[in-house]
């Protein structure tokens, strides 16, 4: 018994011992709180498999000694040493652009978001139920070159900040905000088809051809394809697969749009952001054939599948197929050996469809209020040091995403070289430039040129031109798709199907209000006070 | 100064508050939300707008049906398990019983990811290849799988509960094993039932876990239906929670009523 005794109060104080150190925490100088919210795994963690730590291991270090912090840590400490101030960051996630919208809506405060394009458009132009505007624009001096702790202005490939300039292209209405005022880019990619190049499918006249074969020939219509029926996967969320389906209905016309049109881009754009009731009507029998088709409807399983060859083709954003990719390649470690287990490793592929897909771009904005809160230095702080091309490094090296930043000195361009590229004789020069400045390119094999990690994280020129960056759904067309996937997501039931069903289930309950009351109507009477007993 | 009488009522005051805060306000937010247009102005429109619209009425019809499904089975397996161990004489059947609890032990995601897994590896065998298809065969699985030990718990600590007298009378006016079952057993467990029933049927609605990880996110049940509502309306999706709610409230209140009060004690868990 006194053991016990013990033990509970050892217990208890081990509870409240966490409990403590908080409330002594408070009572140090006080910080700055900056609160960042961001997609879930979009940061660099630290630990086994970051940047830091494999950079170190590459050296010689032993794996014990390593220490490896998450970039989080580092930033607080950066930010001491540069402000002297103390910052403390409040890290939090979500899983979608919509989820992050409602959070704000509730009037949950962050400093700090990191939305996608359409969303950043959607709180730039939206107000808040009382009137106040959801973002705050970023200071001048933020842009300026001249400051050397502006590493954002100064590391950010030009193509980028134009495309923030010019909200990428998007006919947006006479007046609007641009992005560049609320936002400074994150990461950046395109949407396609992650799939494994030695799978073979029939092709329905009895031939088996290789996947990219396929790929290339069927494009966007892979999706509702039988023969890759349960082998693909779409995402599920109804922006993305919204957007696949208007590529399955419209191939043909995007095919034949003229490129060298001078409102090529314009007239695809159009094609990609269509709401209205015509094309609805013409996407919506599209899904219900994907959605026949498809493996599964998923977030986060796609890739786990890809590398466990449990499905062959996986509909991803470009940096999660890096991922993939990367995880395929690194296969299983054989604990003796210490070597990668023989067929344990599968080489994955990455494909744009030929018709046109979707650029997007991730970028940091602030909210509303962060000057009166005092955390809008802290806040652009952290967006400039994660915009150092060595925090850059760490981040999408961390998650396979493709940073924005390019490098003052193109440390970027090097970092891919390091990654991706060969020597001279060995491949071909892949040219960059669109992102890097004028001749910057790599060398590197084919497979990497047209097909994986570099493909993905850096599509030449022309795959990205015939790429569509969303717009947001206003008012009524956001109805209206909602409408519409729920649709595709339901079963639907026949109407005799449904009367059954009711009919079965009244009779049921029938039958137990009978049972409950078995003819009495005493139902309605008071209950006999406490202490009588009914007597039946 | 005199202080307040410290009294039994007194007790309740956490409970009072917490239901205050955590299960009446968030209900009436949930009903002013649902009959609010974007404008806040009070409006029908969402009622019937769901009253009218097959899909919304197909998916809870359909969760209904998955609901039912899953109960039935659990209470089929479960039943012959809880009697069986509540009758015998067993040294150990406590041992037994933990089995089965078990598994409530492990986390839940753990859980029906592995049944993922084990699912897919089967489905490679050419003679189960159906199985990567039957998304409702394996949704139904996975809640069953999930909610079994609810289903077991109440109904064995009922029939343990039942005295033994009654049994040796039944025998001795010459009633036969069915006989003494139908007449003695089941009604006696009815409250175990109408518990395990409750608490299996419920939740079995909403856990869109088990439909979007087993049923590939094809399944669409109604708790998935709300969660993709209020991604963007939540009037909507707060109009779906009430007809929801409705619902749970007719099954309990129907349910509740097979039992008298006395009989219920322990076996709500």
């Amino acid at each position: 018994m006194k053991f016990r005794q013990i033990a509970s109060v050892a217990l208890s104080a081990a509870l409240l011992l966490p409990t403590l150190s908080l409330l002594s925490g408070c009572g140090g100088e006080p910080a700055i709180t900056l609160r960042v919210y961001n997609w879930e795994e979009y940061i660099d963690d630290g630990g086994e498999g970051s940047y830091v730590y494999d950079l170190a291991l590459e050296e010689g270090a032993d794996e014990d000694d390593i220490v490896a912090p998450s970039i989080l840590e580092d930033f607080e400490q950066w930010y001491f040493d540069t402000y002297h101030e103390k910052v403390k960051v409040v890290y939090s996630t979500f899983g979608t652009n919509e989820d992050m919208y409602n959070e704000l809506k509730l009037g949950n405060e962050y400093d700090l978001l990191c939305p996608s394009d359409y969303m950043i458009m959607k709180l730039a132009n939206e107000t808040k139920e009382d009137g106040t505007p959801y973002l705050e624009k970023y200071d001048e001096s933020f842009f300026d070159k001249s400051d050397p702790l502006n590493y954002y202005i100064r590391n950010v490939s030009p193509y980028i900040q134009e495309k923030f300039e010019t909200n990428a292209g998007l006919n947006t209405p006479e007046g609007s905000p641009r992005w560049s005022e609320y936002a400074a880019g994150y990461m950046w990619g395109t949407t396609g088809f992650v799939y494994n190049p030695e799978a073979k499918v029939e092709d329905g006249t009895g031939n088996f051809v290789e996947l990219g074969k396929f790929l290339e020939e069927h494009g966007w219509q892979t999706f509702v394809h039988p023969a890759v029926r349960n082998k693909i996967t779409a995402k599920d969320n109804v922006r993305d697969t919204y957007f696949a389906a208007l590529g399955v209905a419209f191939e043909e016309e995007l095919l034949a749009l003229d490129r060298s049109a001078d409102d090529y881009i314009e007239r695809l754009t159009a094609y990609f952001n269509a709401t209205d009731e015509k094309t609805i009507d013409r996407v919506e029998p599209k899904l219900m054939d994907i959605k026949k088709n498809i493996y599964s409807f998923e977030t986060d399983t796609g890739k786990a599948d890809m590398v466990s060859g449990k499905i062959y083709i996986n509909y991803a954003w470009s940096g999660d197929a890096v991922y993939a990719l990367d995880e395929g390649e690194a296969g299983e470690i054989d604990e003796k050996t210490g070597e990668i287990k023989e067929g344990s490793q599968i080489f994955l592929d990455y494909y744009v469809p030929e018709a046109g897909s979707n650029l997007w771009f991730d970028g940091w904005v602030m909210t509303n209020g962060v000057t009166e809160r005092g955390t809008k230095k802290a806040a652009q702080a952290f967006v400039n040091y994660m915009s150092m091309p060595e925090s850059a490094k760490r981040n999408s090296y961390y998650i396979g995403y493709t940073s924005v930043i390019a490098g003052e000195n193109r440390e970027m361009l090097d970092y891919t070289d390091w990654l991706y590229g060969v020597d001279e004789e060995e491949g071909e020069y892949y040219d960059l430039s669109y992102f890097f400045g004028s001749e910057a390119g790599i060398y590197a094999e084919e497979e990497q040129r047209t097909s994986r990690q570099l493909f993905a994280q850096f599509p030449p020129e022309d795959v990205i031109a015939r790429c569509a960056v969303m717009d947001y759904y206003r008012e009524d067309a956001s109805e209206r798709i909602n409408e519409l996937w729920s649709r595709v997501k339901a079963e639907m039931l026949d109407a005799w199907a449904i009367i059954v069903i009711c009919v079965t289930v009244a009779a049921i309950a029938l039958f137990t209000v009978f049972v409950k009351f078995g003819g009495k109507i005493d139902f309605f009477r008071p209950k006999p006070k406490k202490g009588y007993h009914k007597v039946n | 100064m005199k202080f307040p009488r410290f009294t039994r009522k007194t007790l309740c005051i956490p409970y009072a508050v917490f239901l205050i805060f955590f299960v009446i306000v968030p209900m009436l937010v949930i009903l002013f939300y649902a009959f609010t247009d974007d404008e806040m102005h009070v409006s029908f429109e969402n009622f019937i707008k769901f009253f009218s619209d097959p899909t919304k009425l197909s998916t809870i019809v359909y969760s209904l049906v998955i609901a039912l499904v899953t109960t039935v089975v659990c209470l089929v397996i479960a039943y012959p398990v809880a009697y069986i161990l509540a009758r015998s004489k067993l040294k150990k059947k406590f041992v037994i019983l933990m089995l089965f609890v078990l598994p409530m032990w492990i986390n839940f995601v753990l859980r029906v990811n592995a049944l993922r897994e084990i699912f897919n590896l089967l489905s490679r065998s050419p003679a189960l290849e159906w199985l990567a298809d039957a998304n409702y065969f394996k949704t139904v699985f996975g809640m069953v799988f999930d909610f079994l030990p609810f289903m077991i718990l109440p109904l064995y600590t009922t029939i343990t509960k039942i005295d033994n007298s009654l049994y040796e009378a039944s025998a001795d006016l010459g009633g036969s094993a069915l006989t003494t079952f139908s007449r003695v057993t089941l009604p006696l467990s009815m409250p175990g039932i109408m518990s395990g029933v409750t608490m299996v049927f419920l939740p079995s609605m909403t856990n869109y876990v088990v439909s979007d990880m087993l049923g590939n996110a094809k399944v669409t049940i109604i708790g998935k239906f709300i969660y993709d509502y209020f991604g963007n309306d939540w009037h909507m999706g707060s109009m779906i929670a009430l007809v929801l709610l409705v619902v749970v409230f007719l099954s309990t209140w129907l349910s509740g009523g097979f039992t008298s009060e006395e009989n219920v004690r322990g076996a709500n868990l």
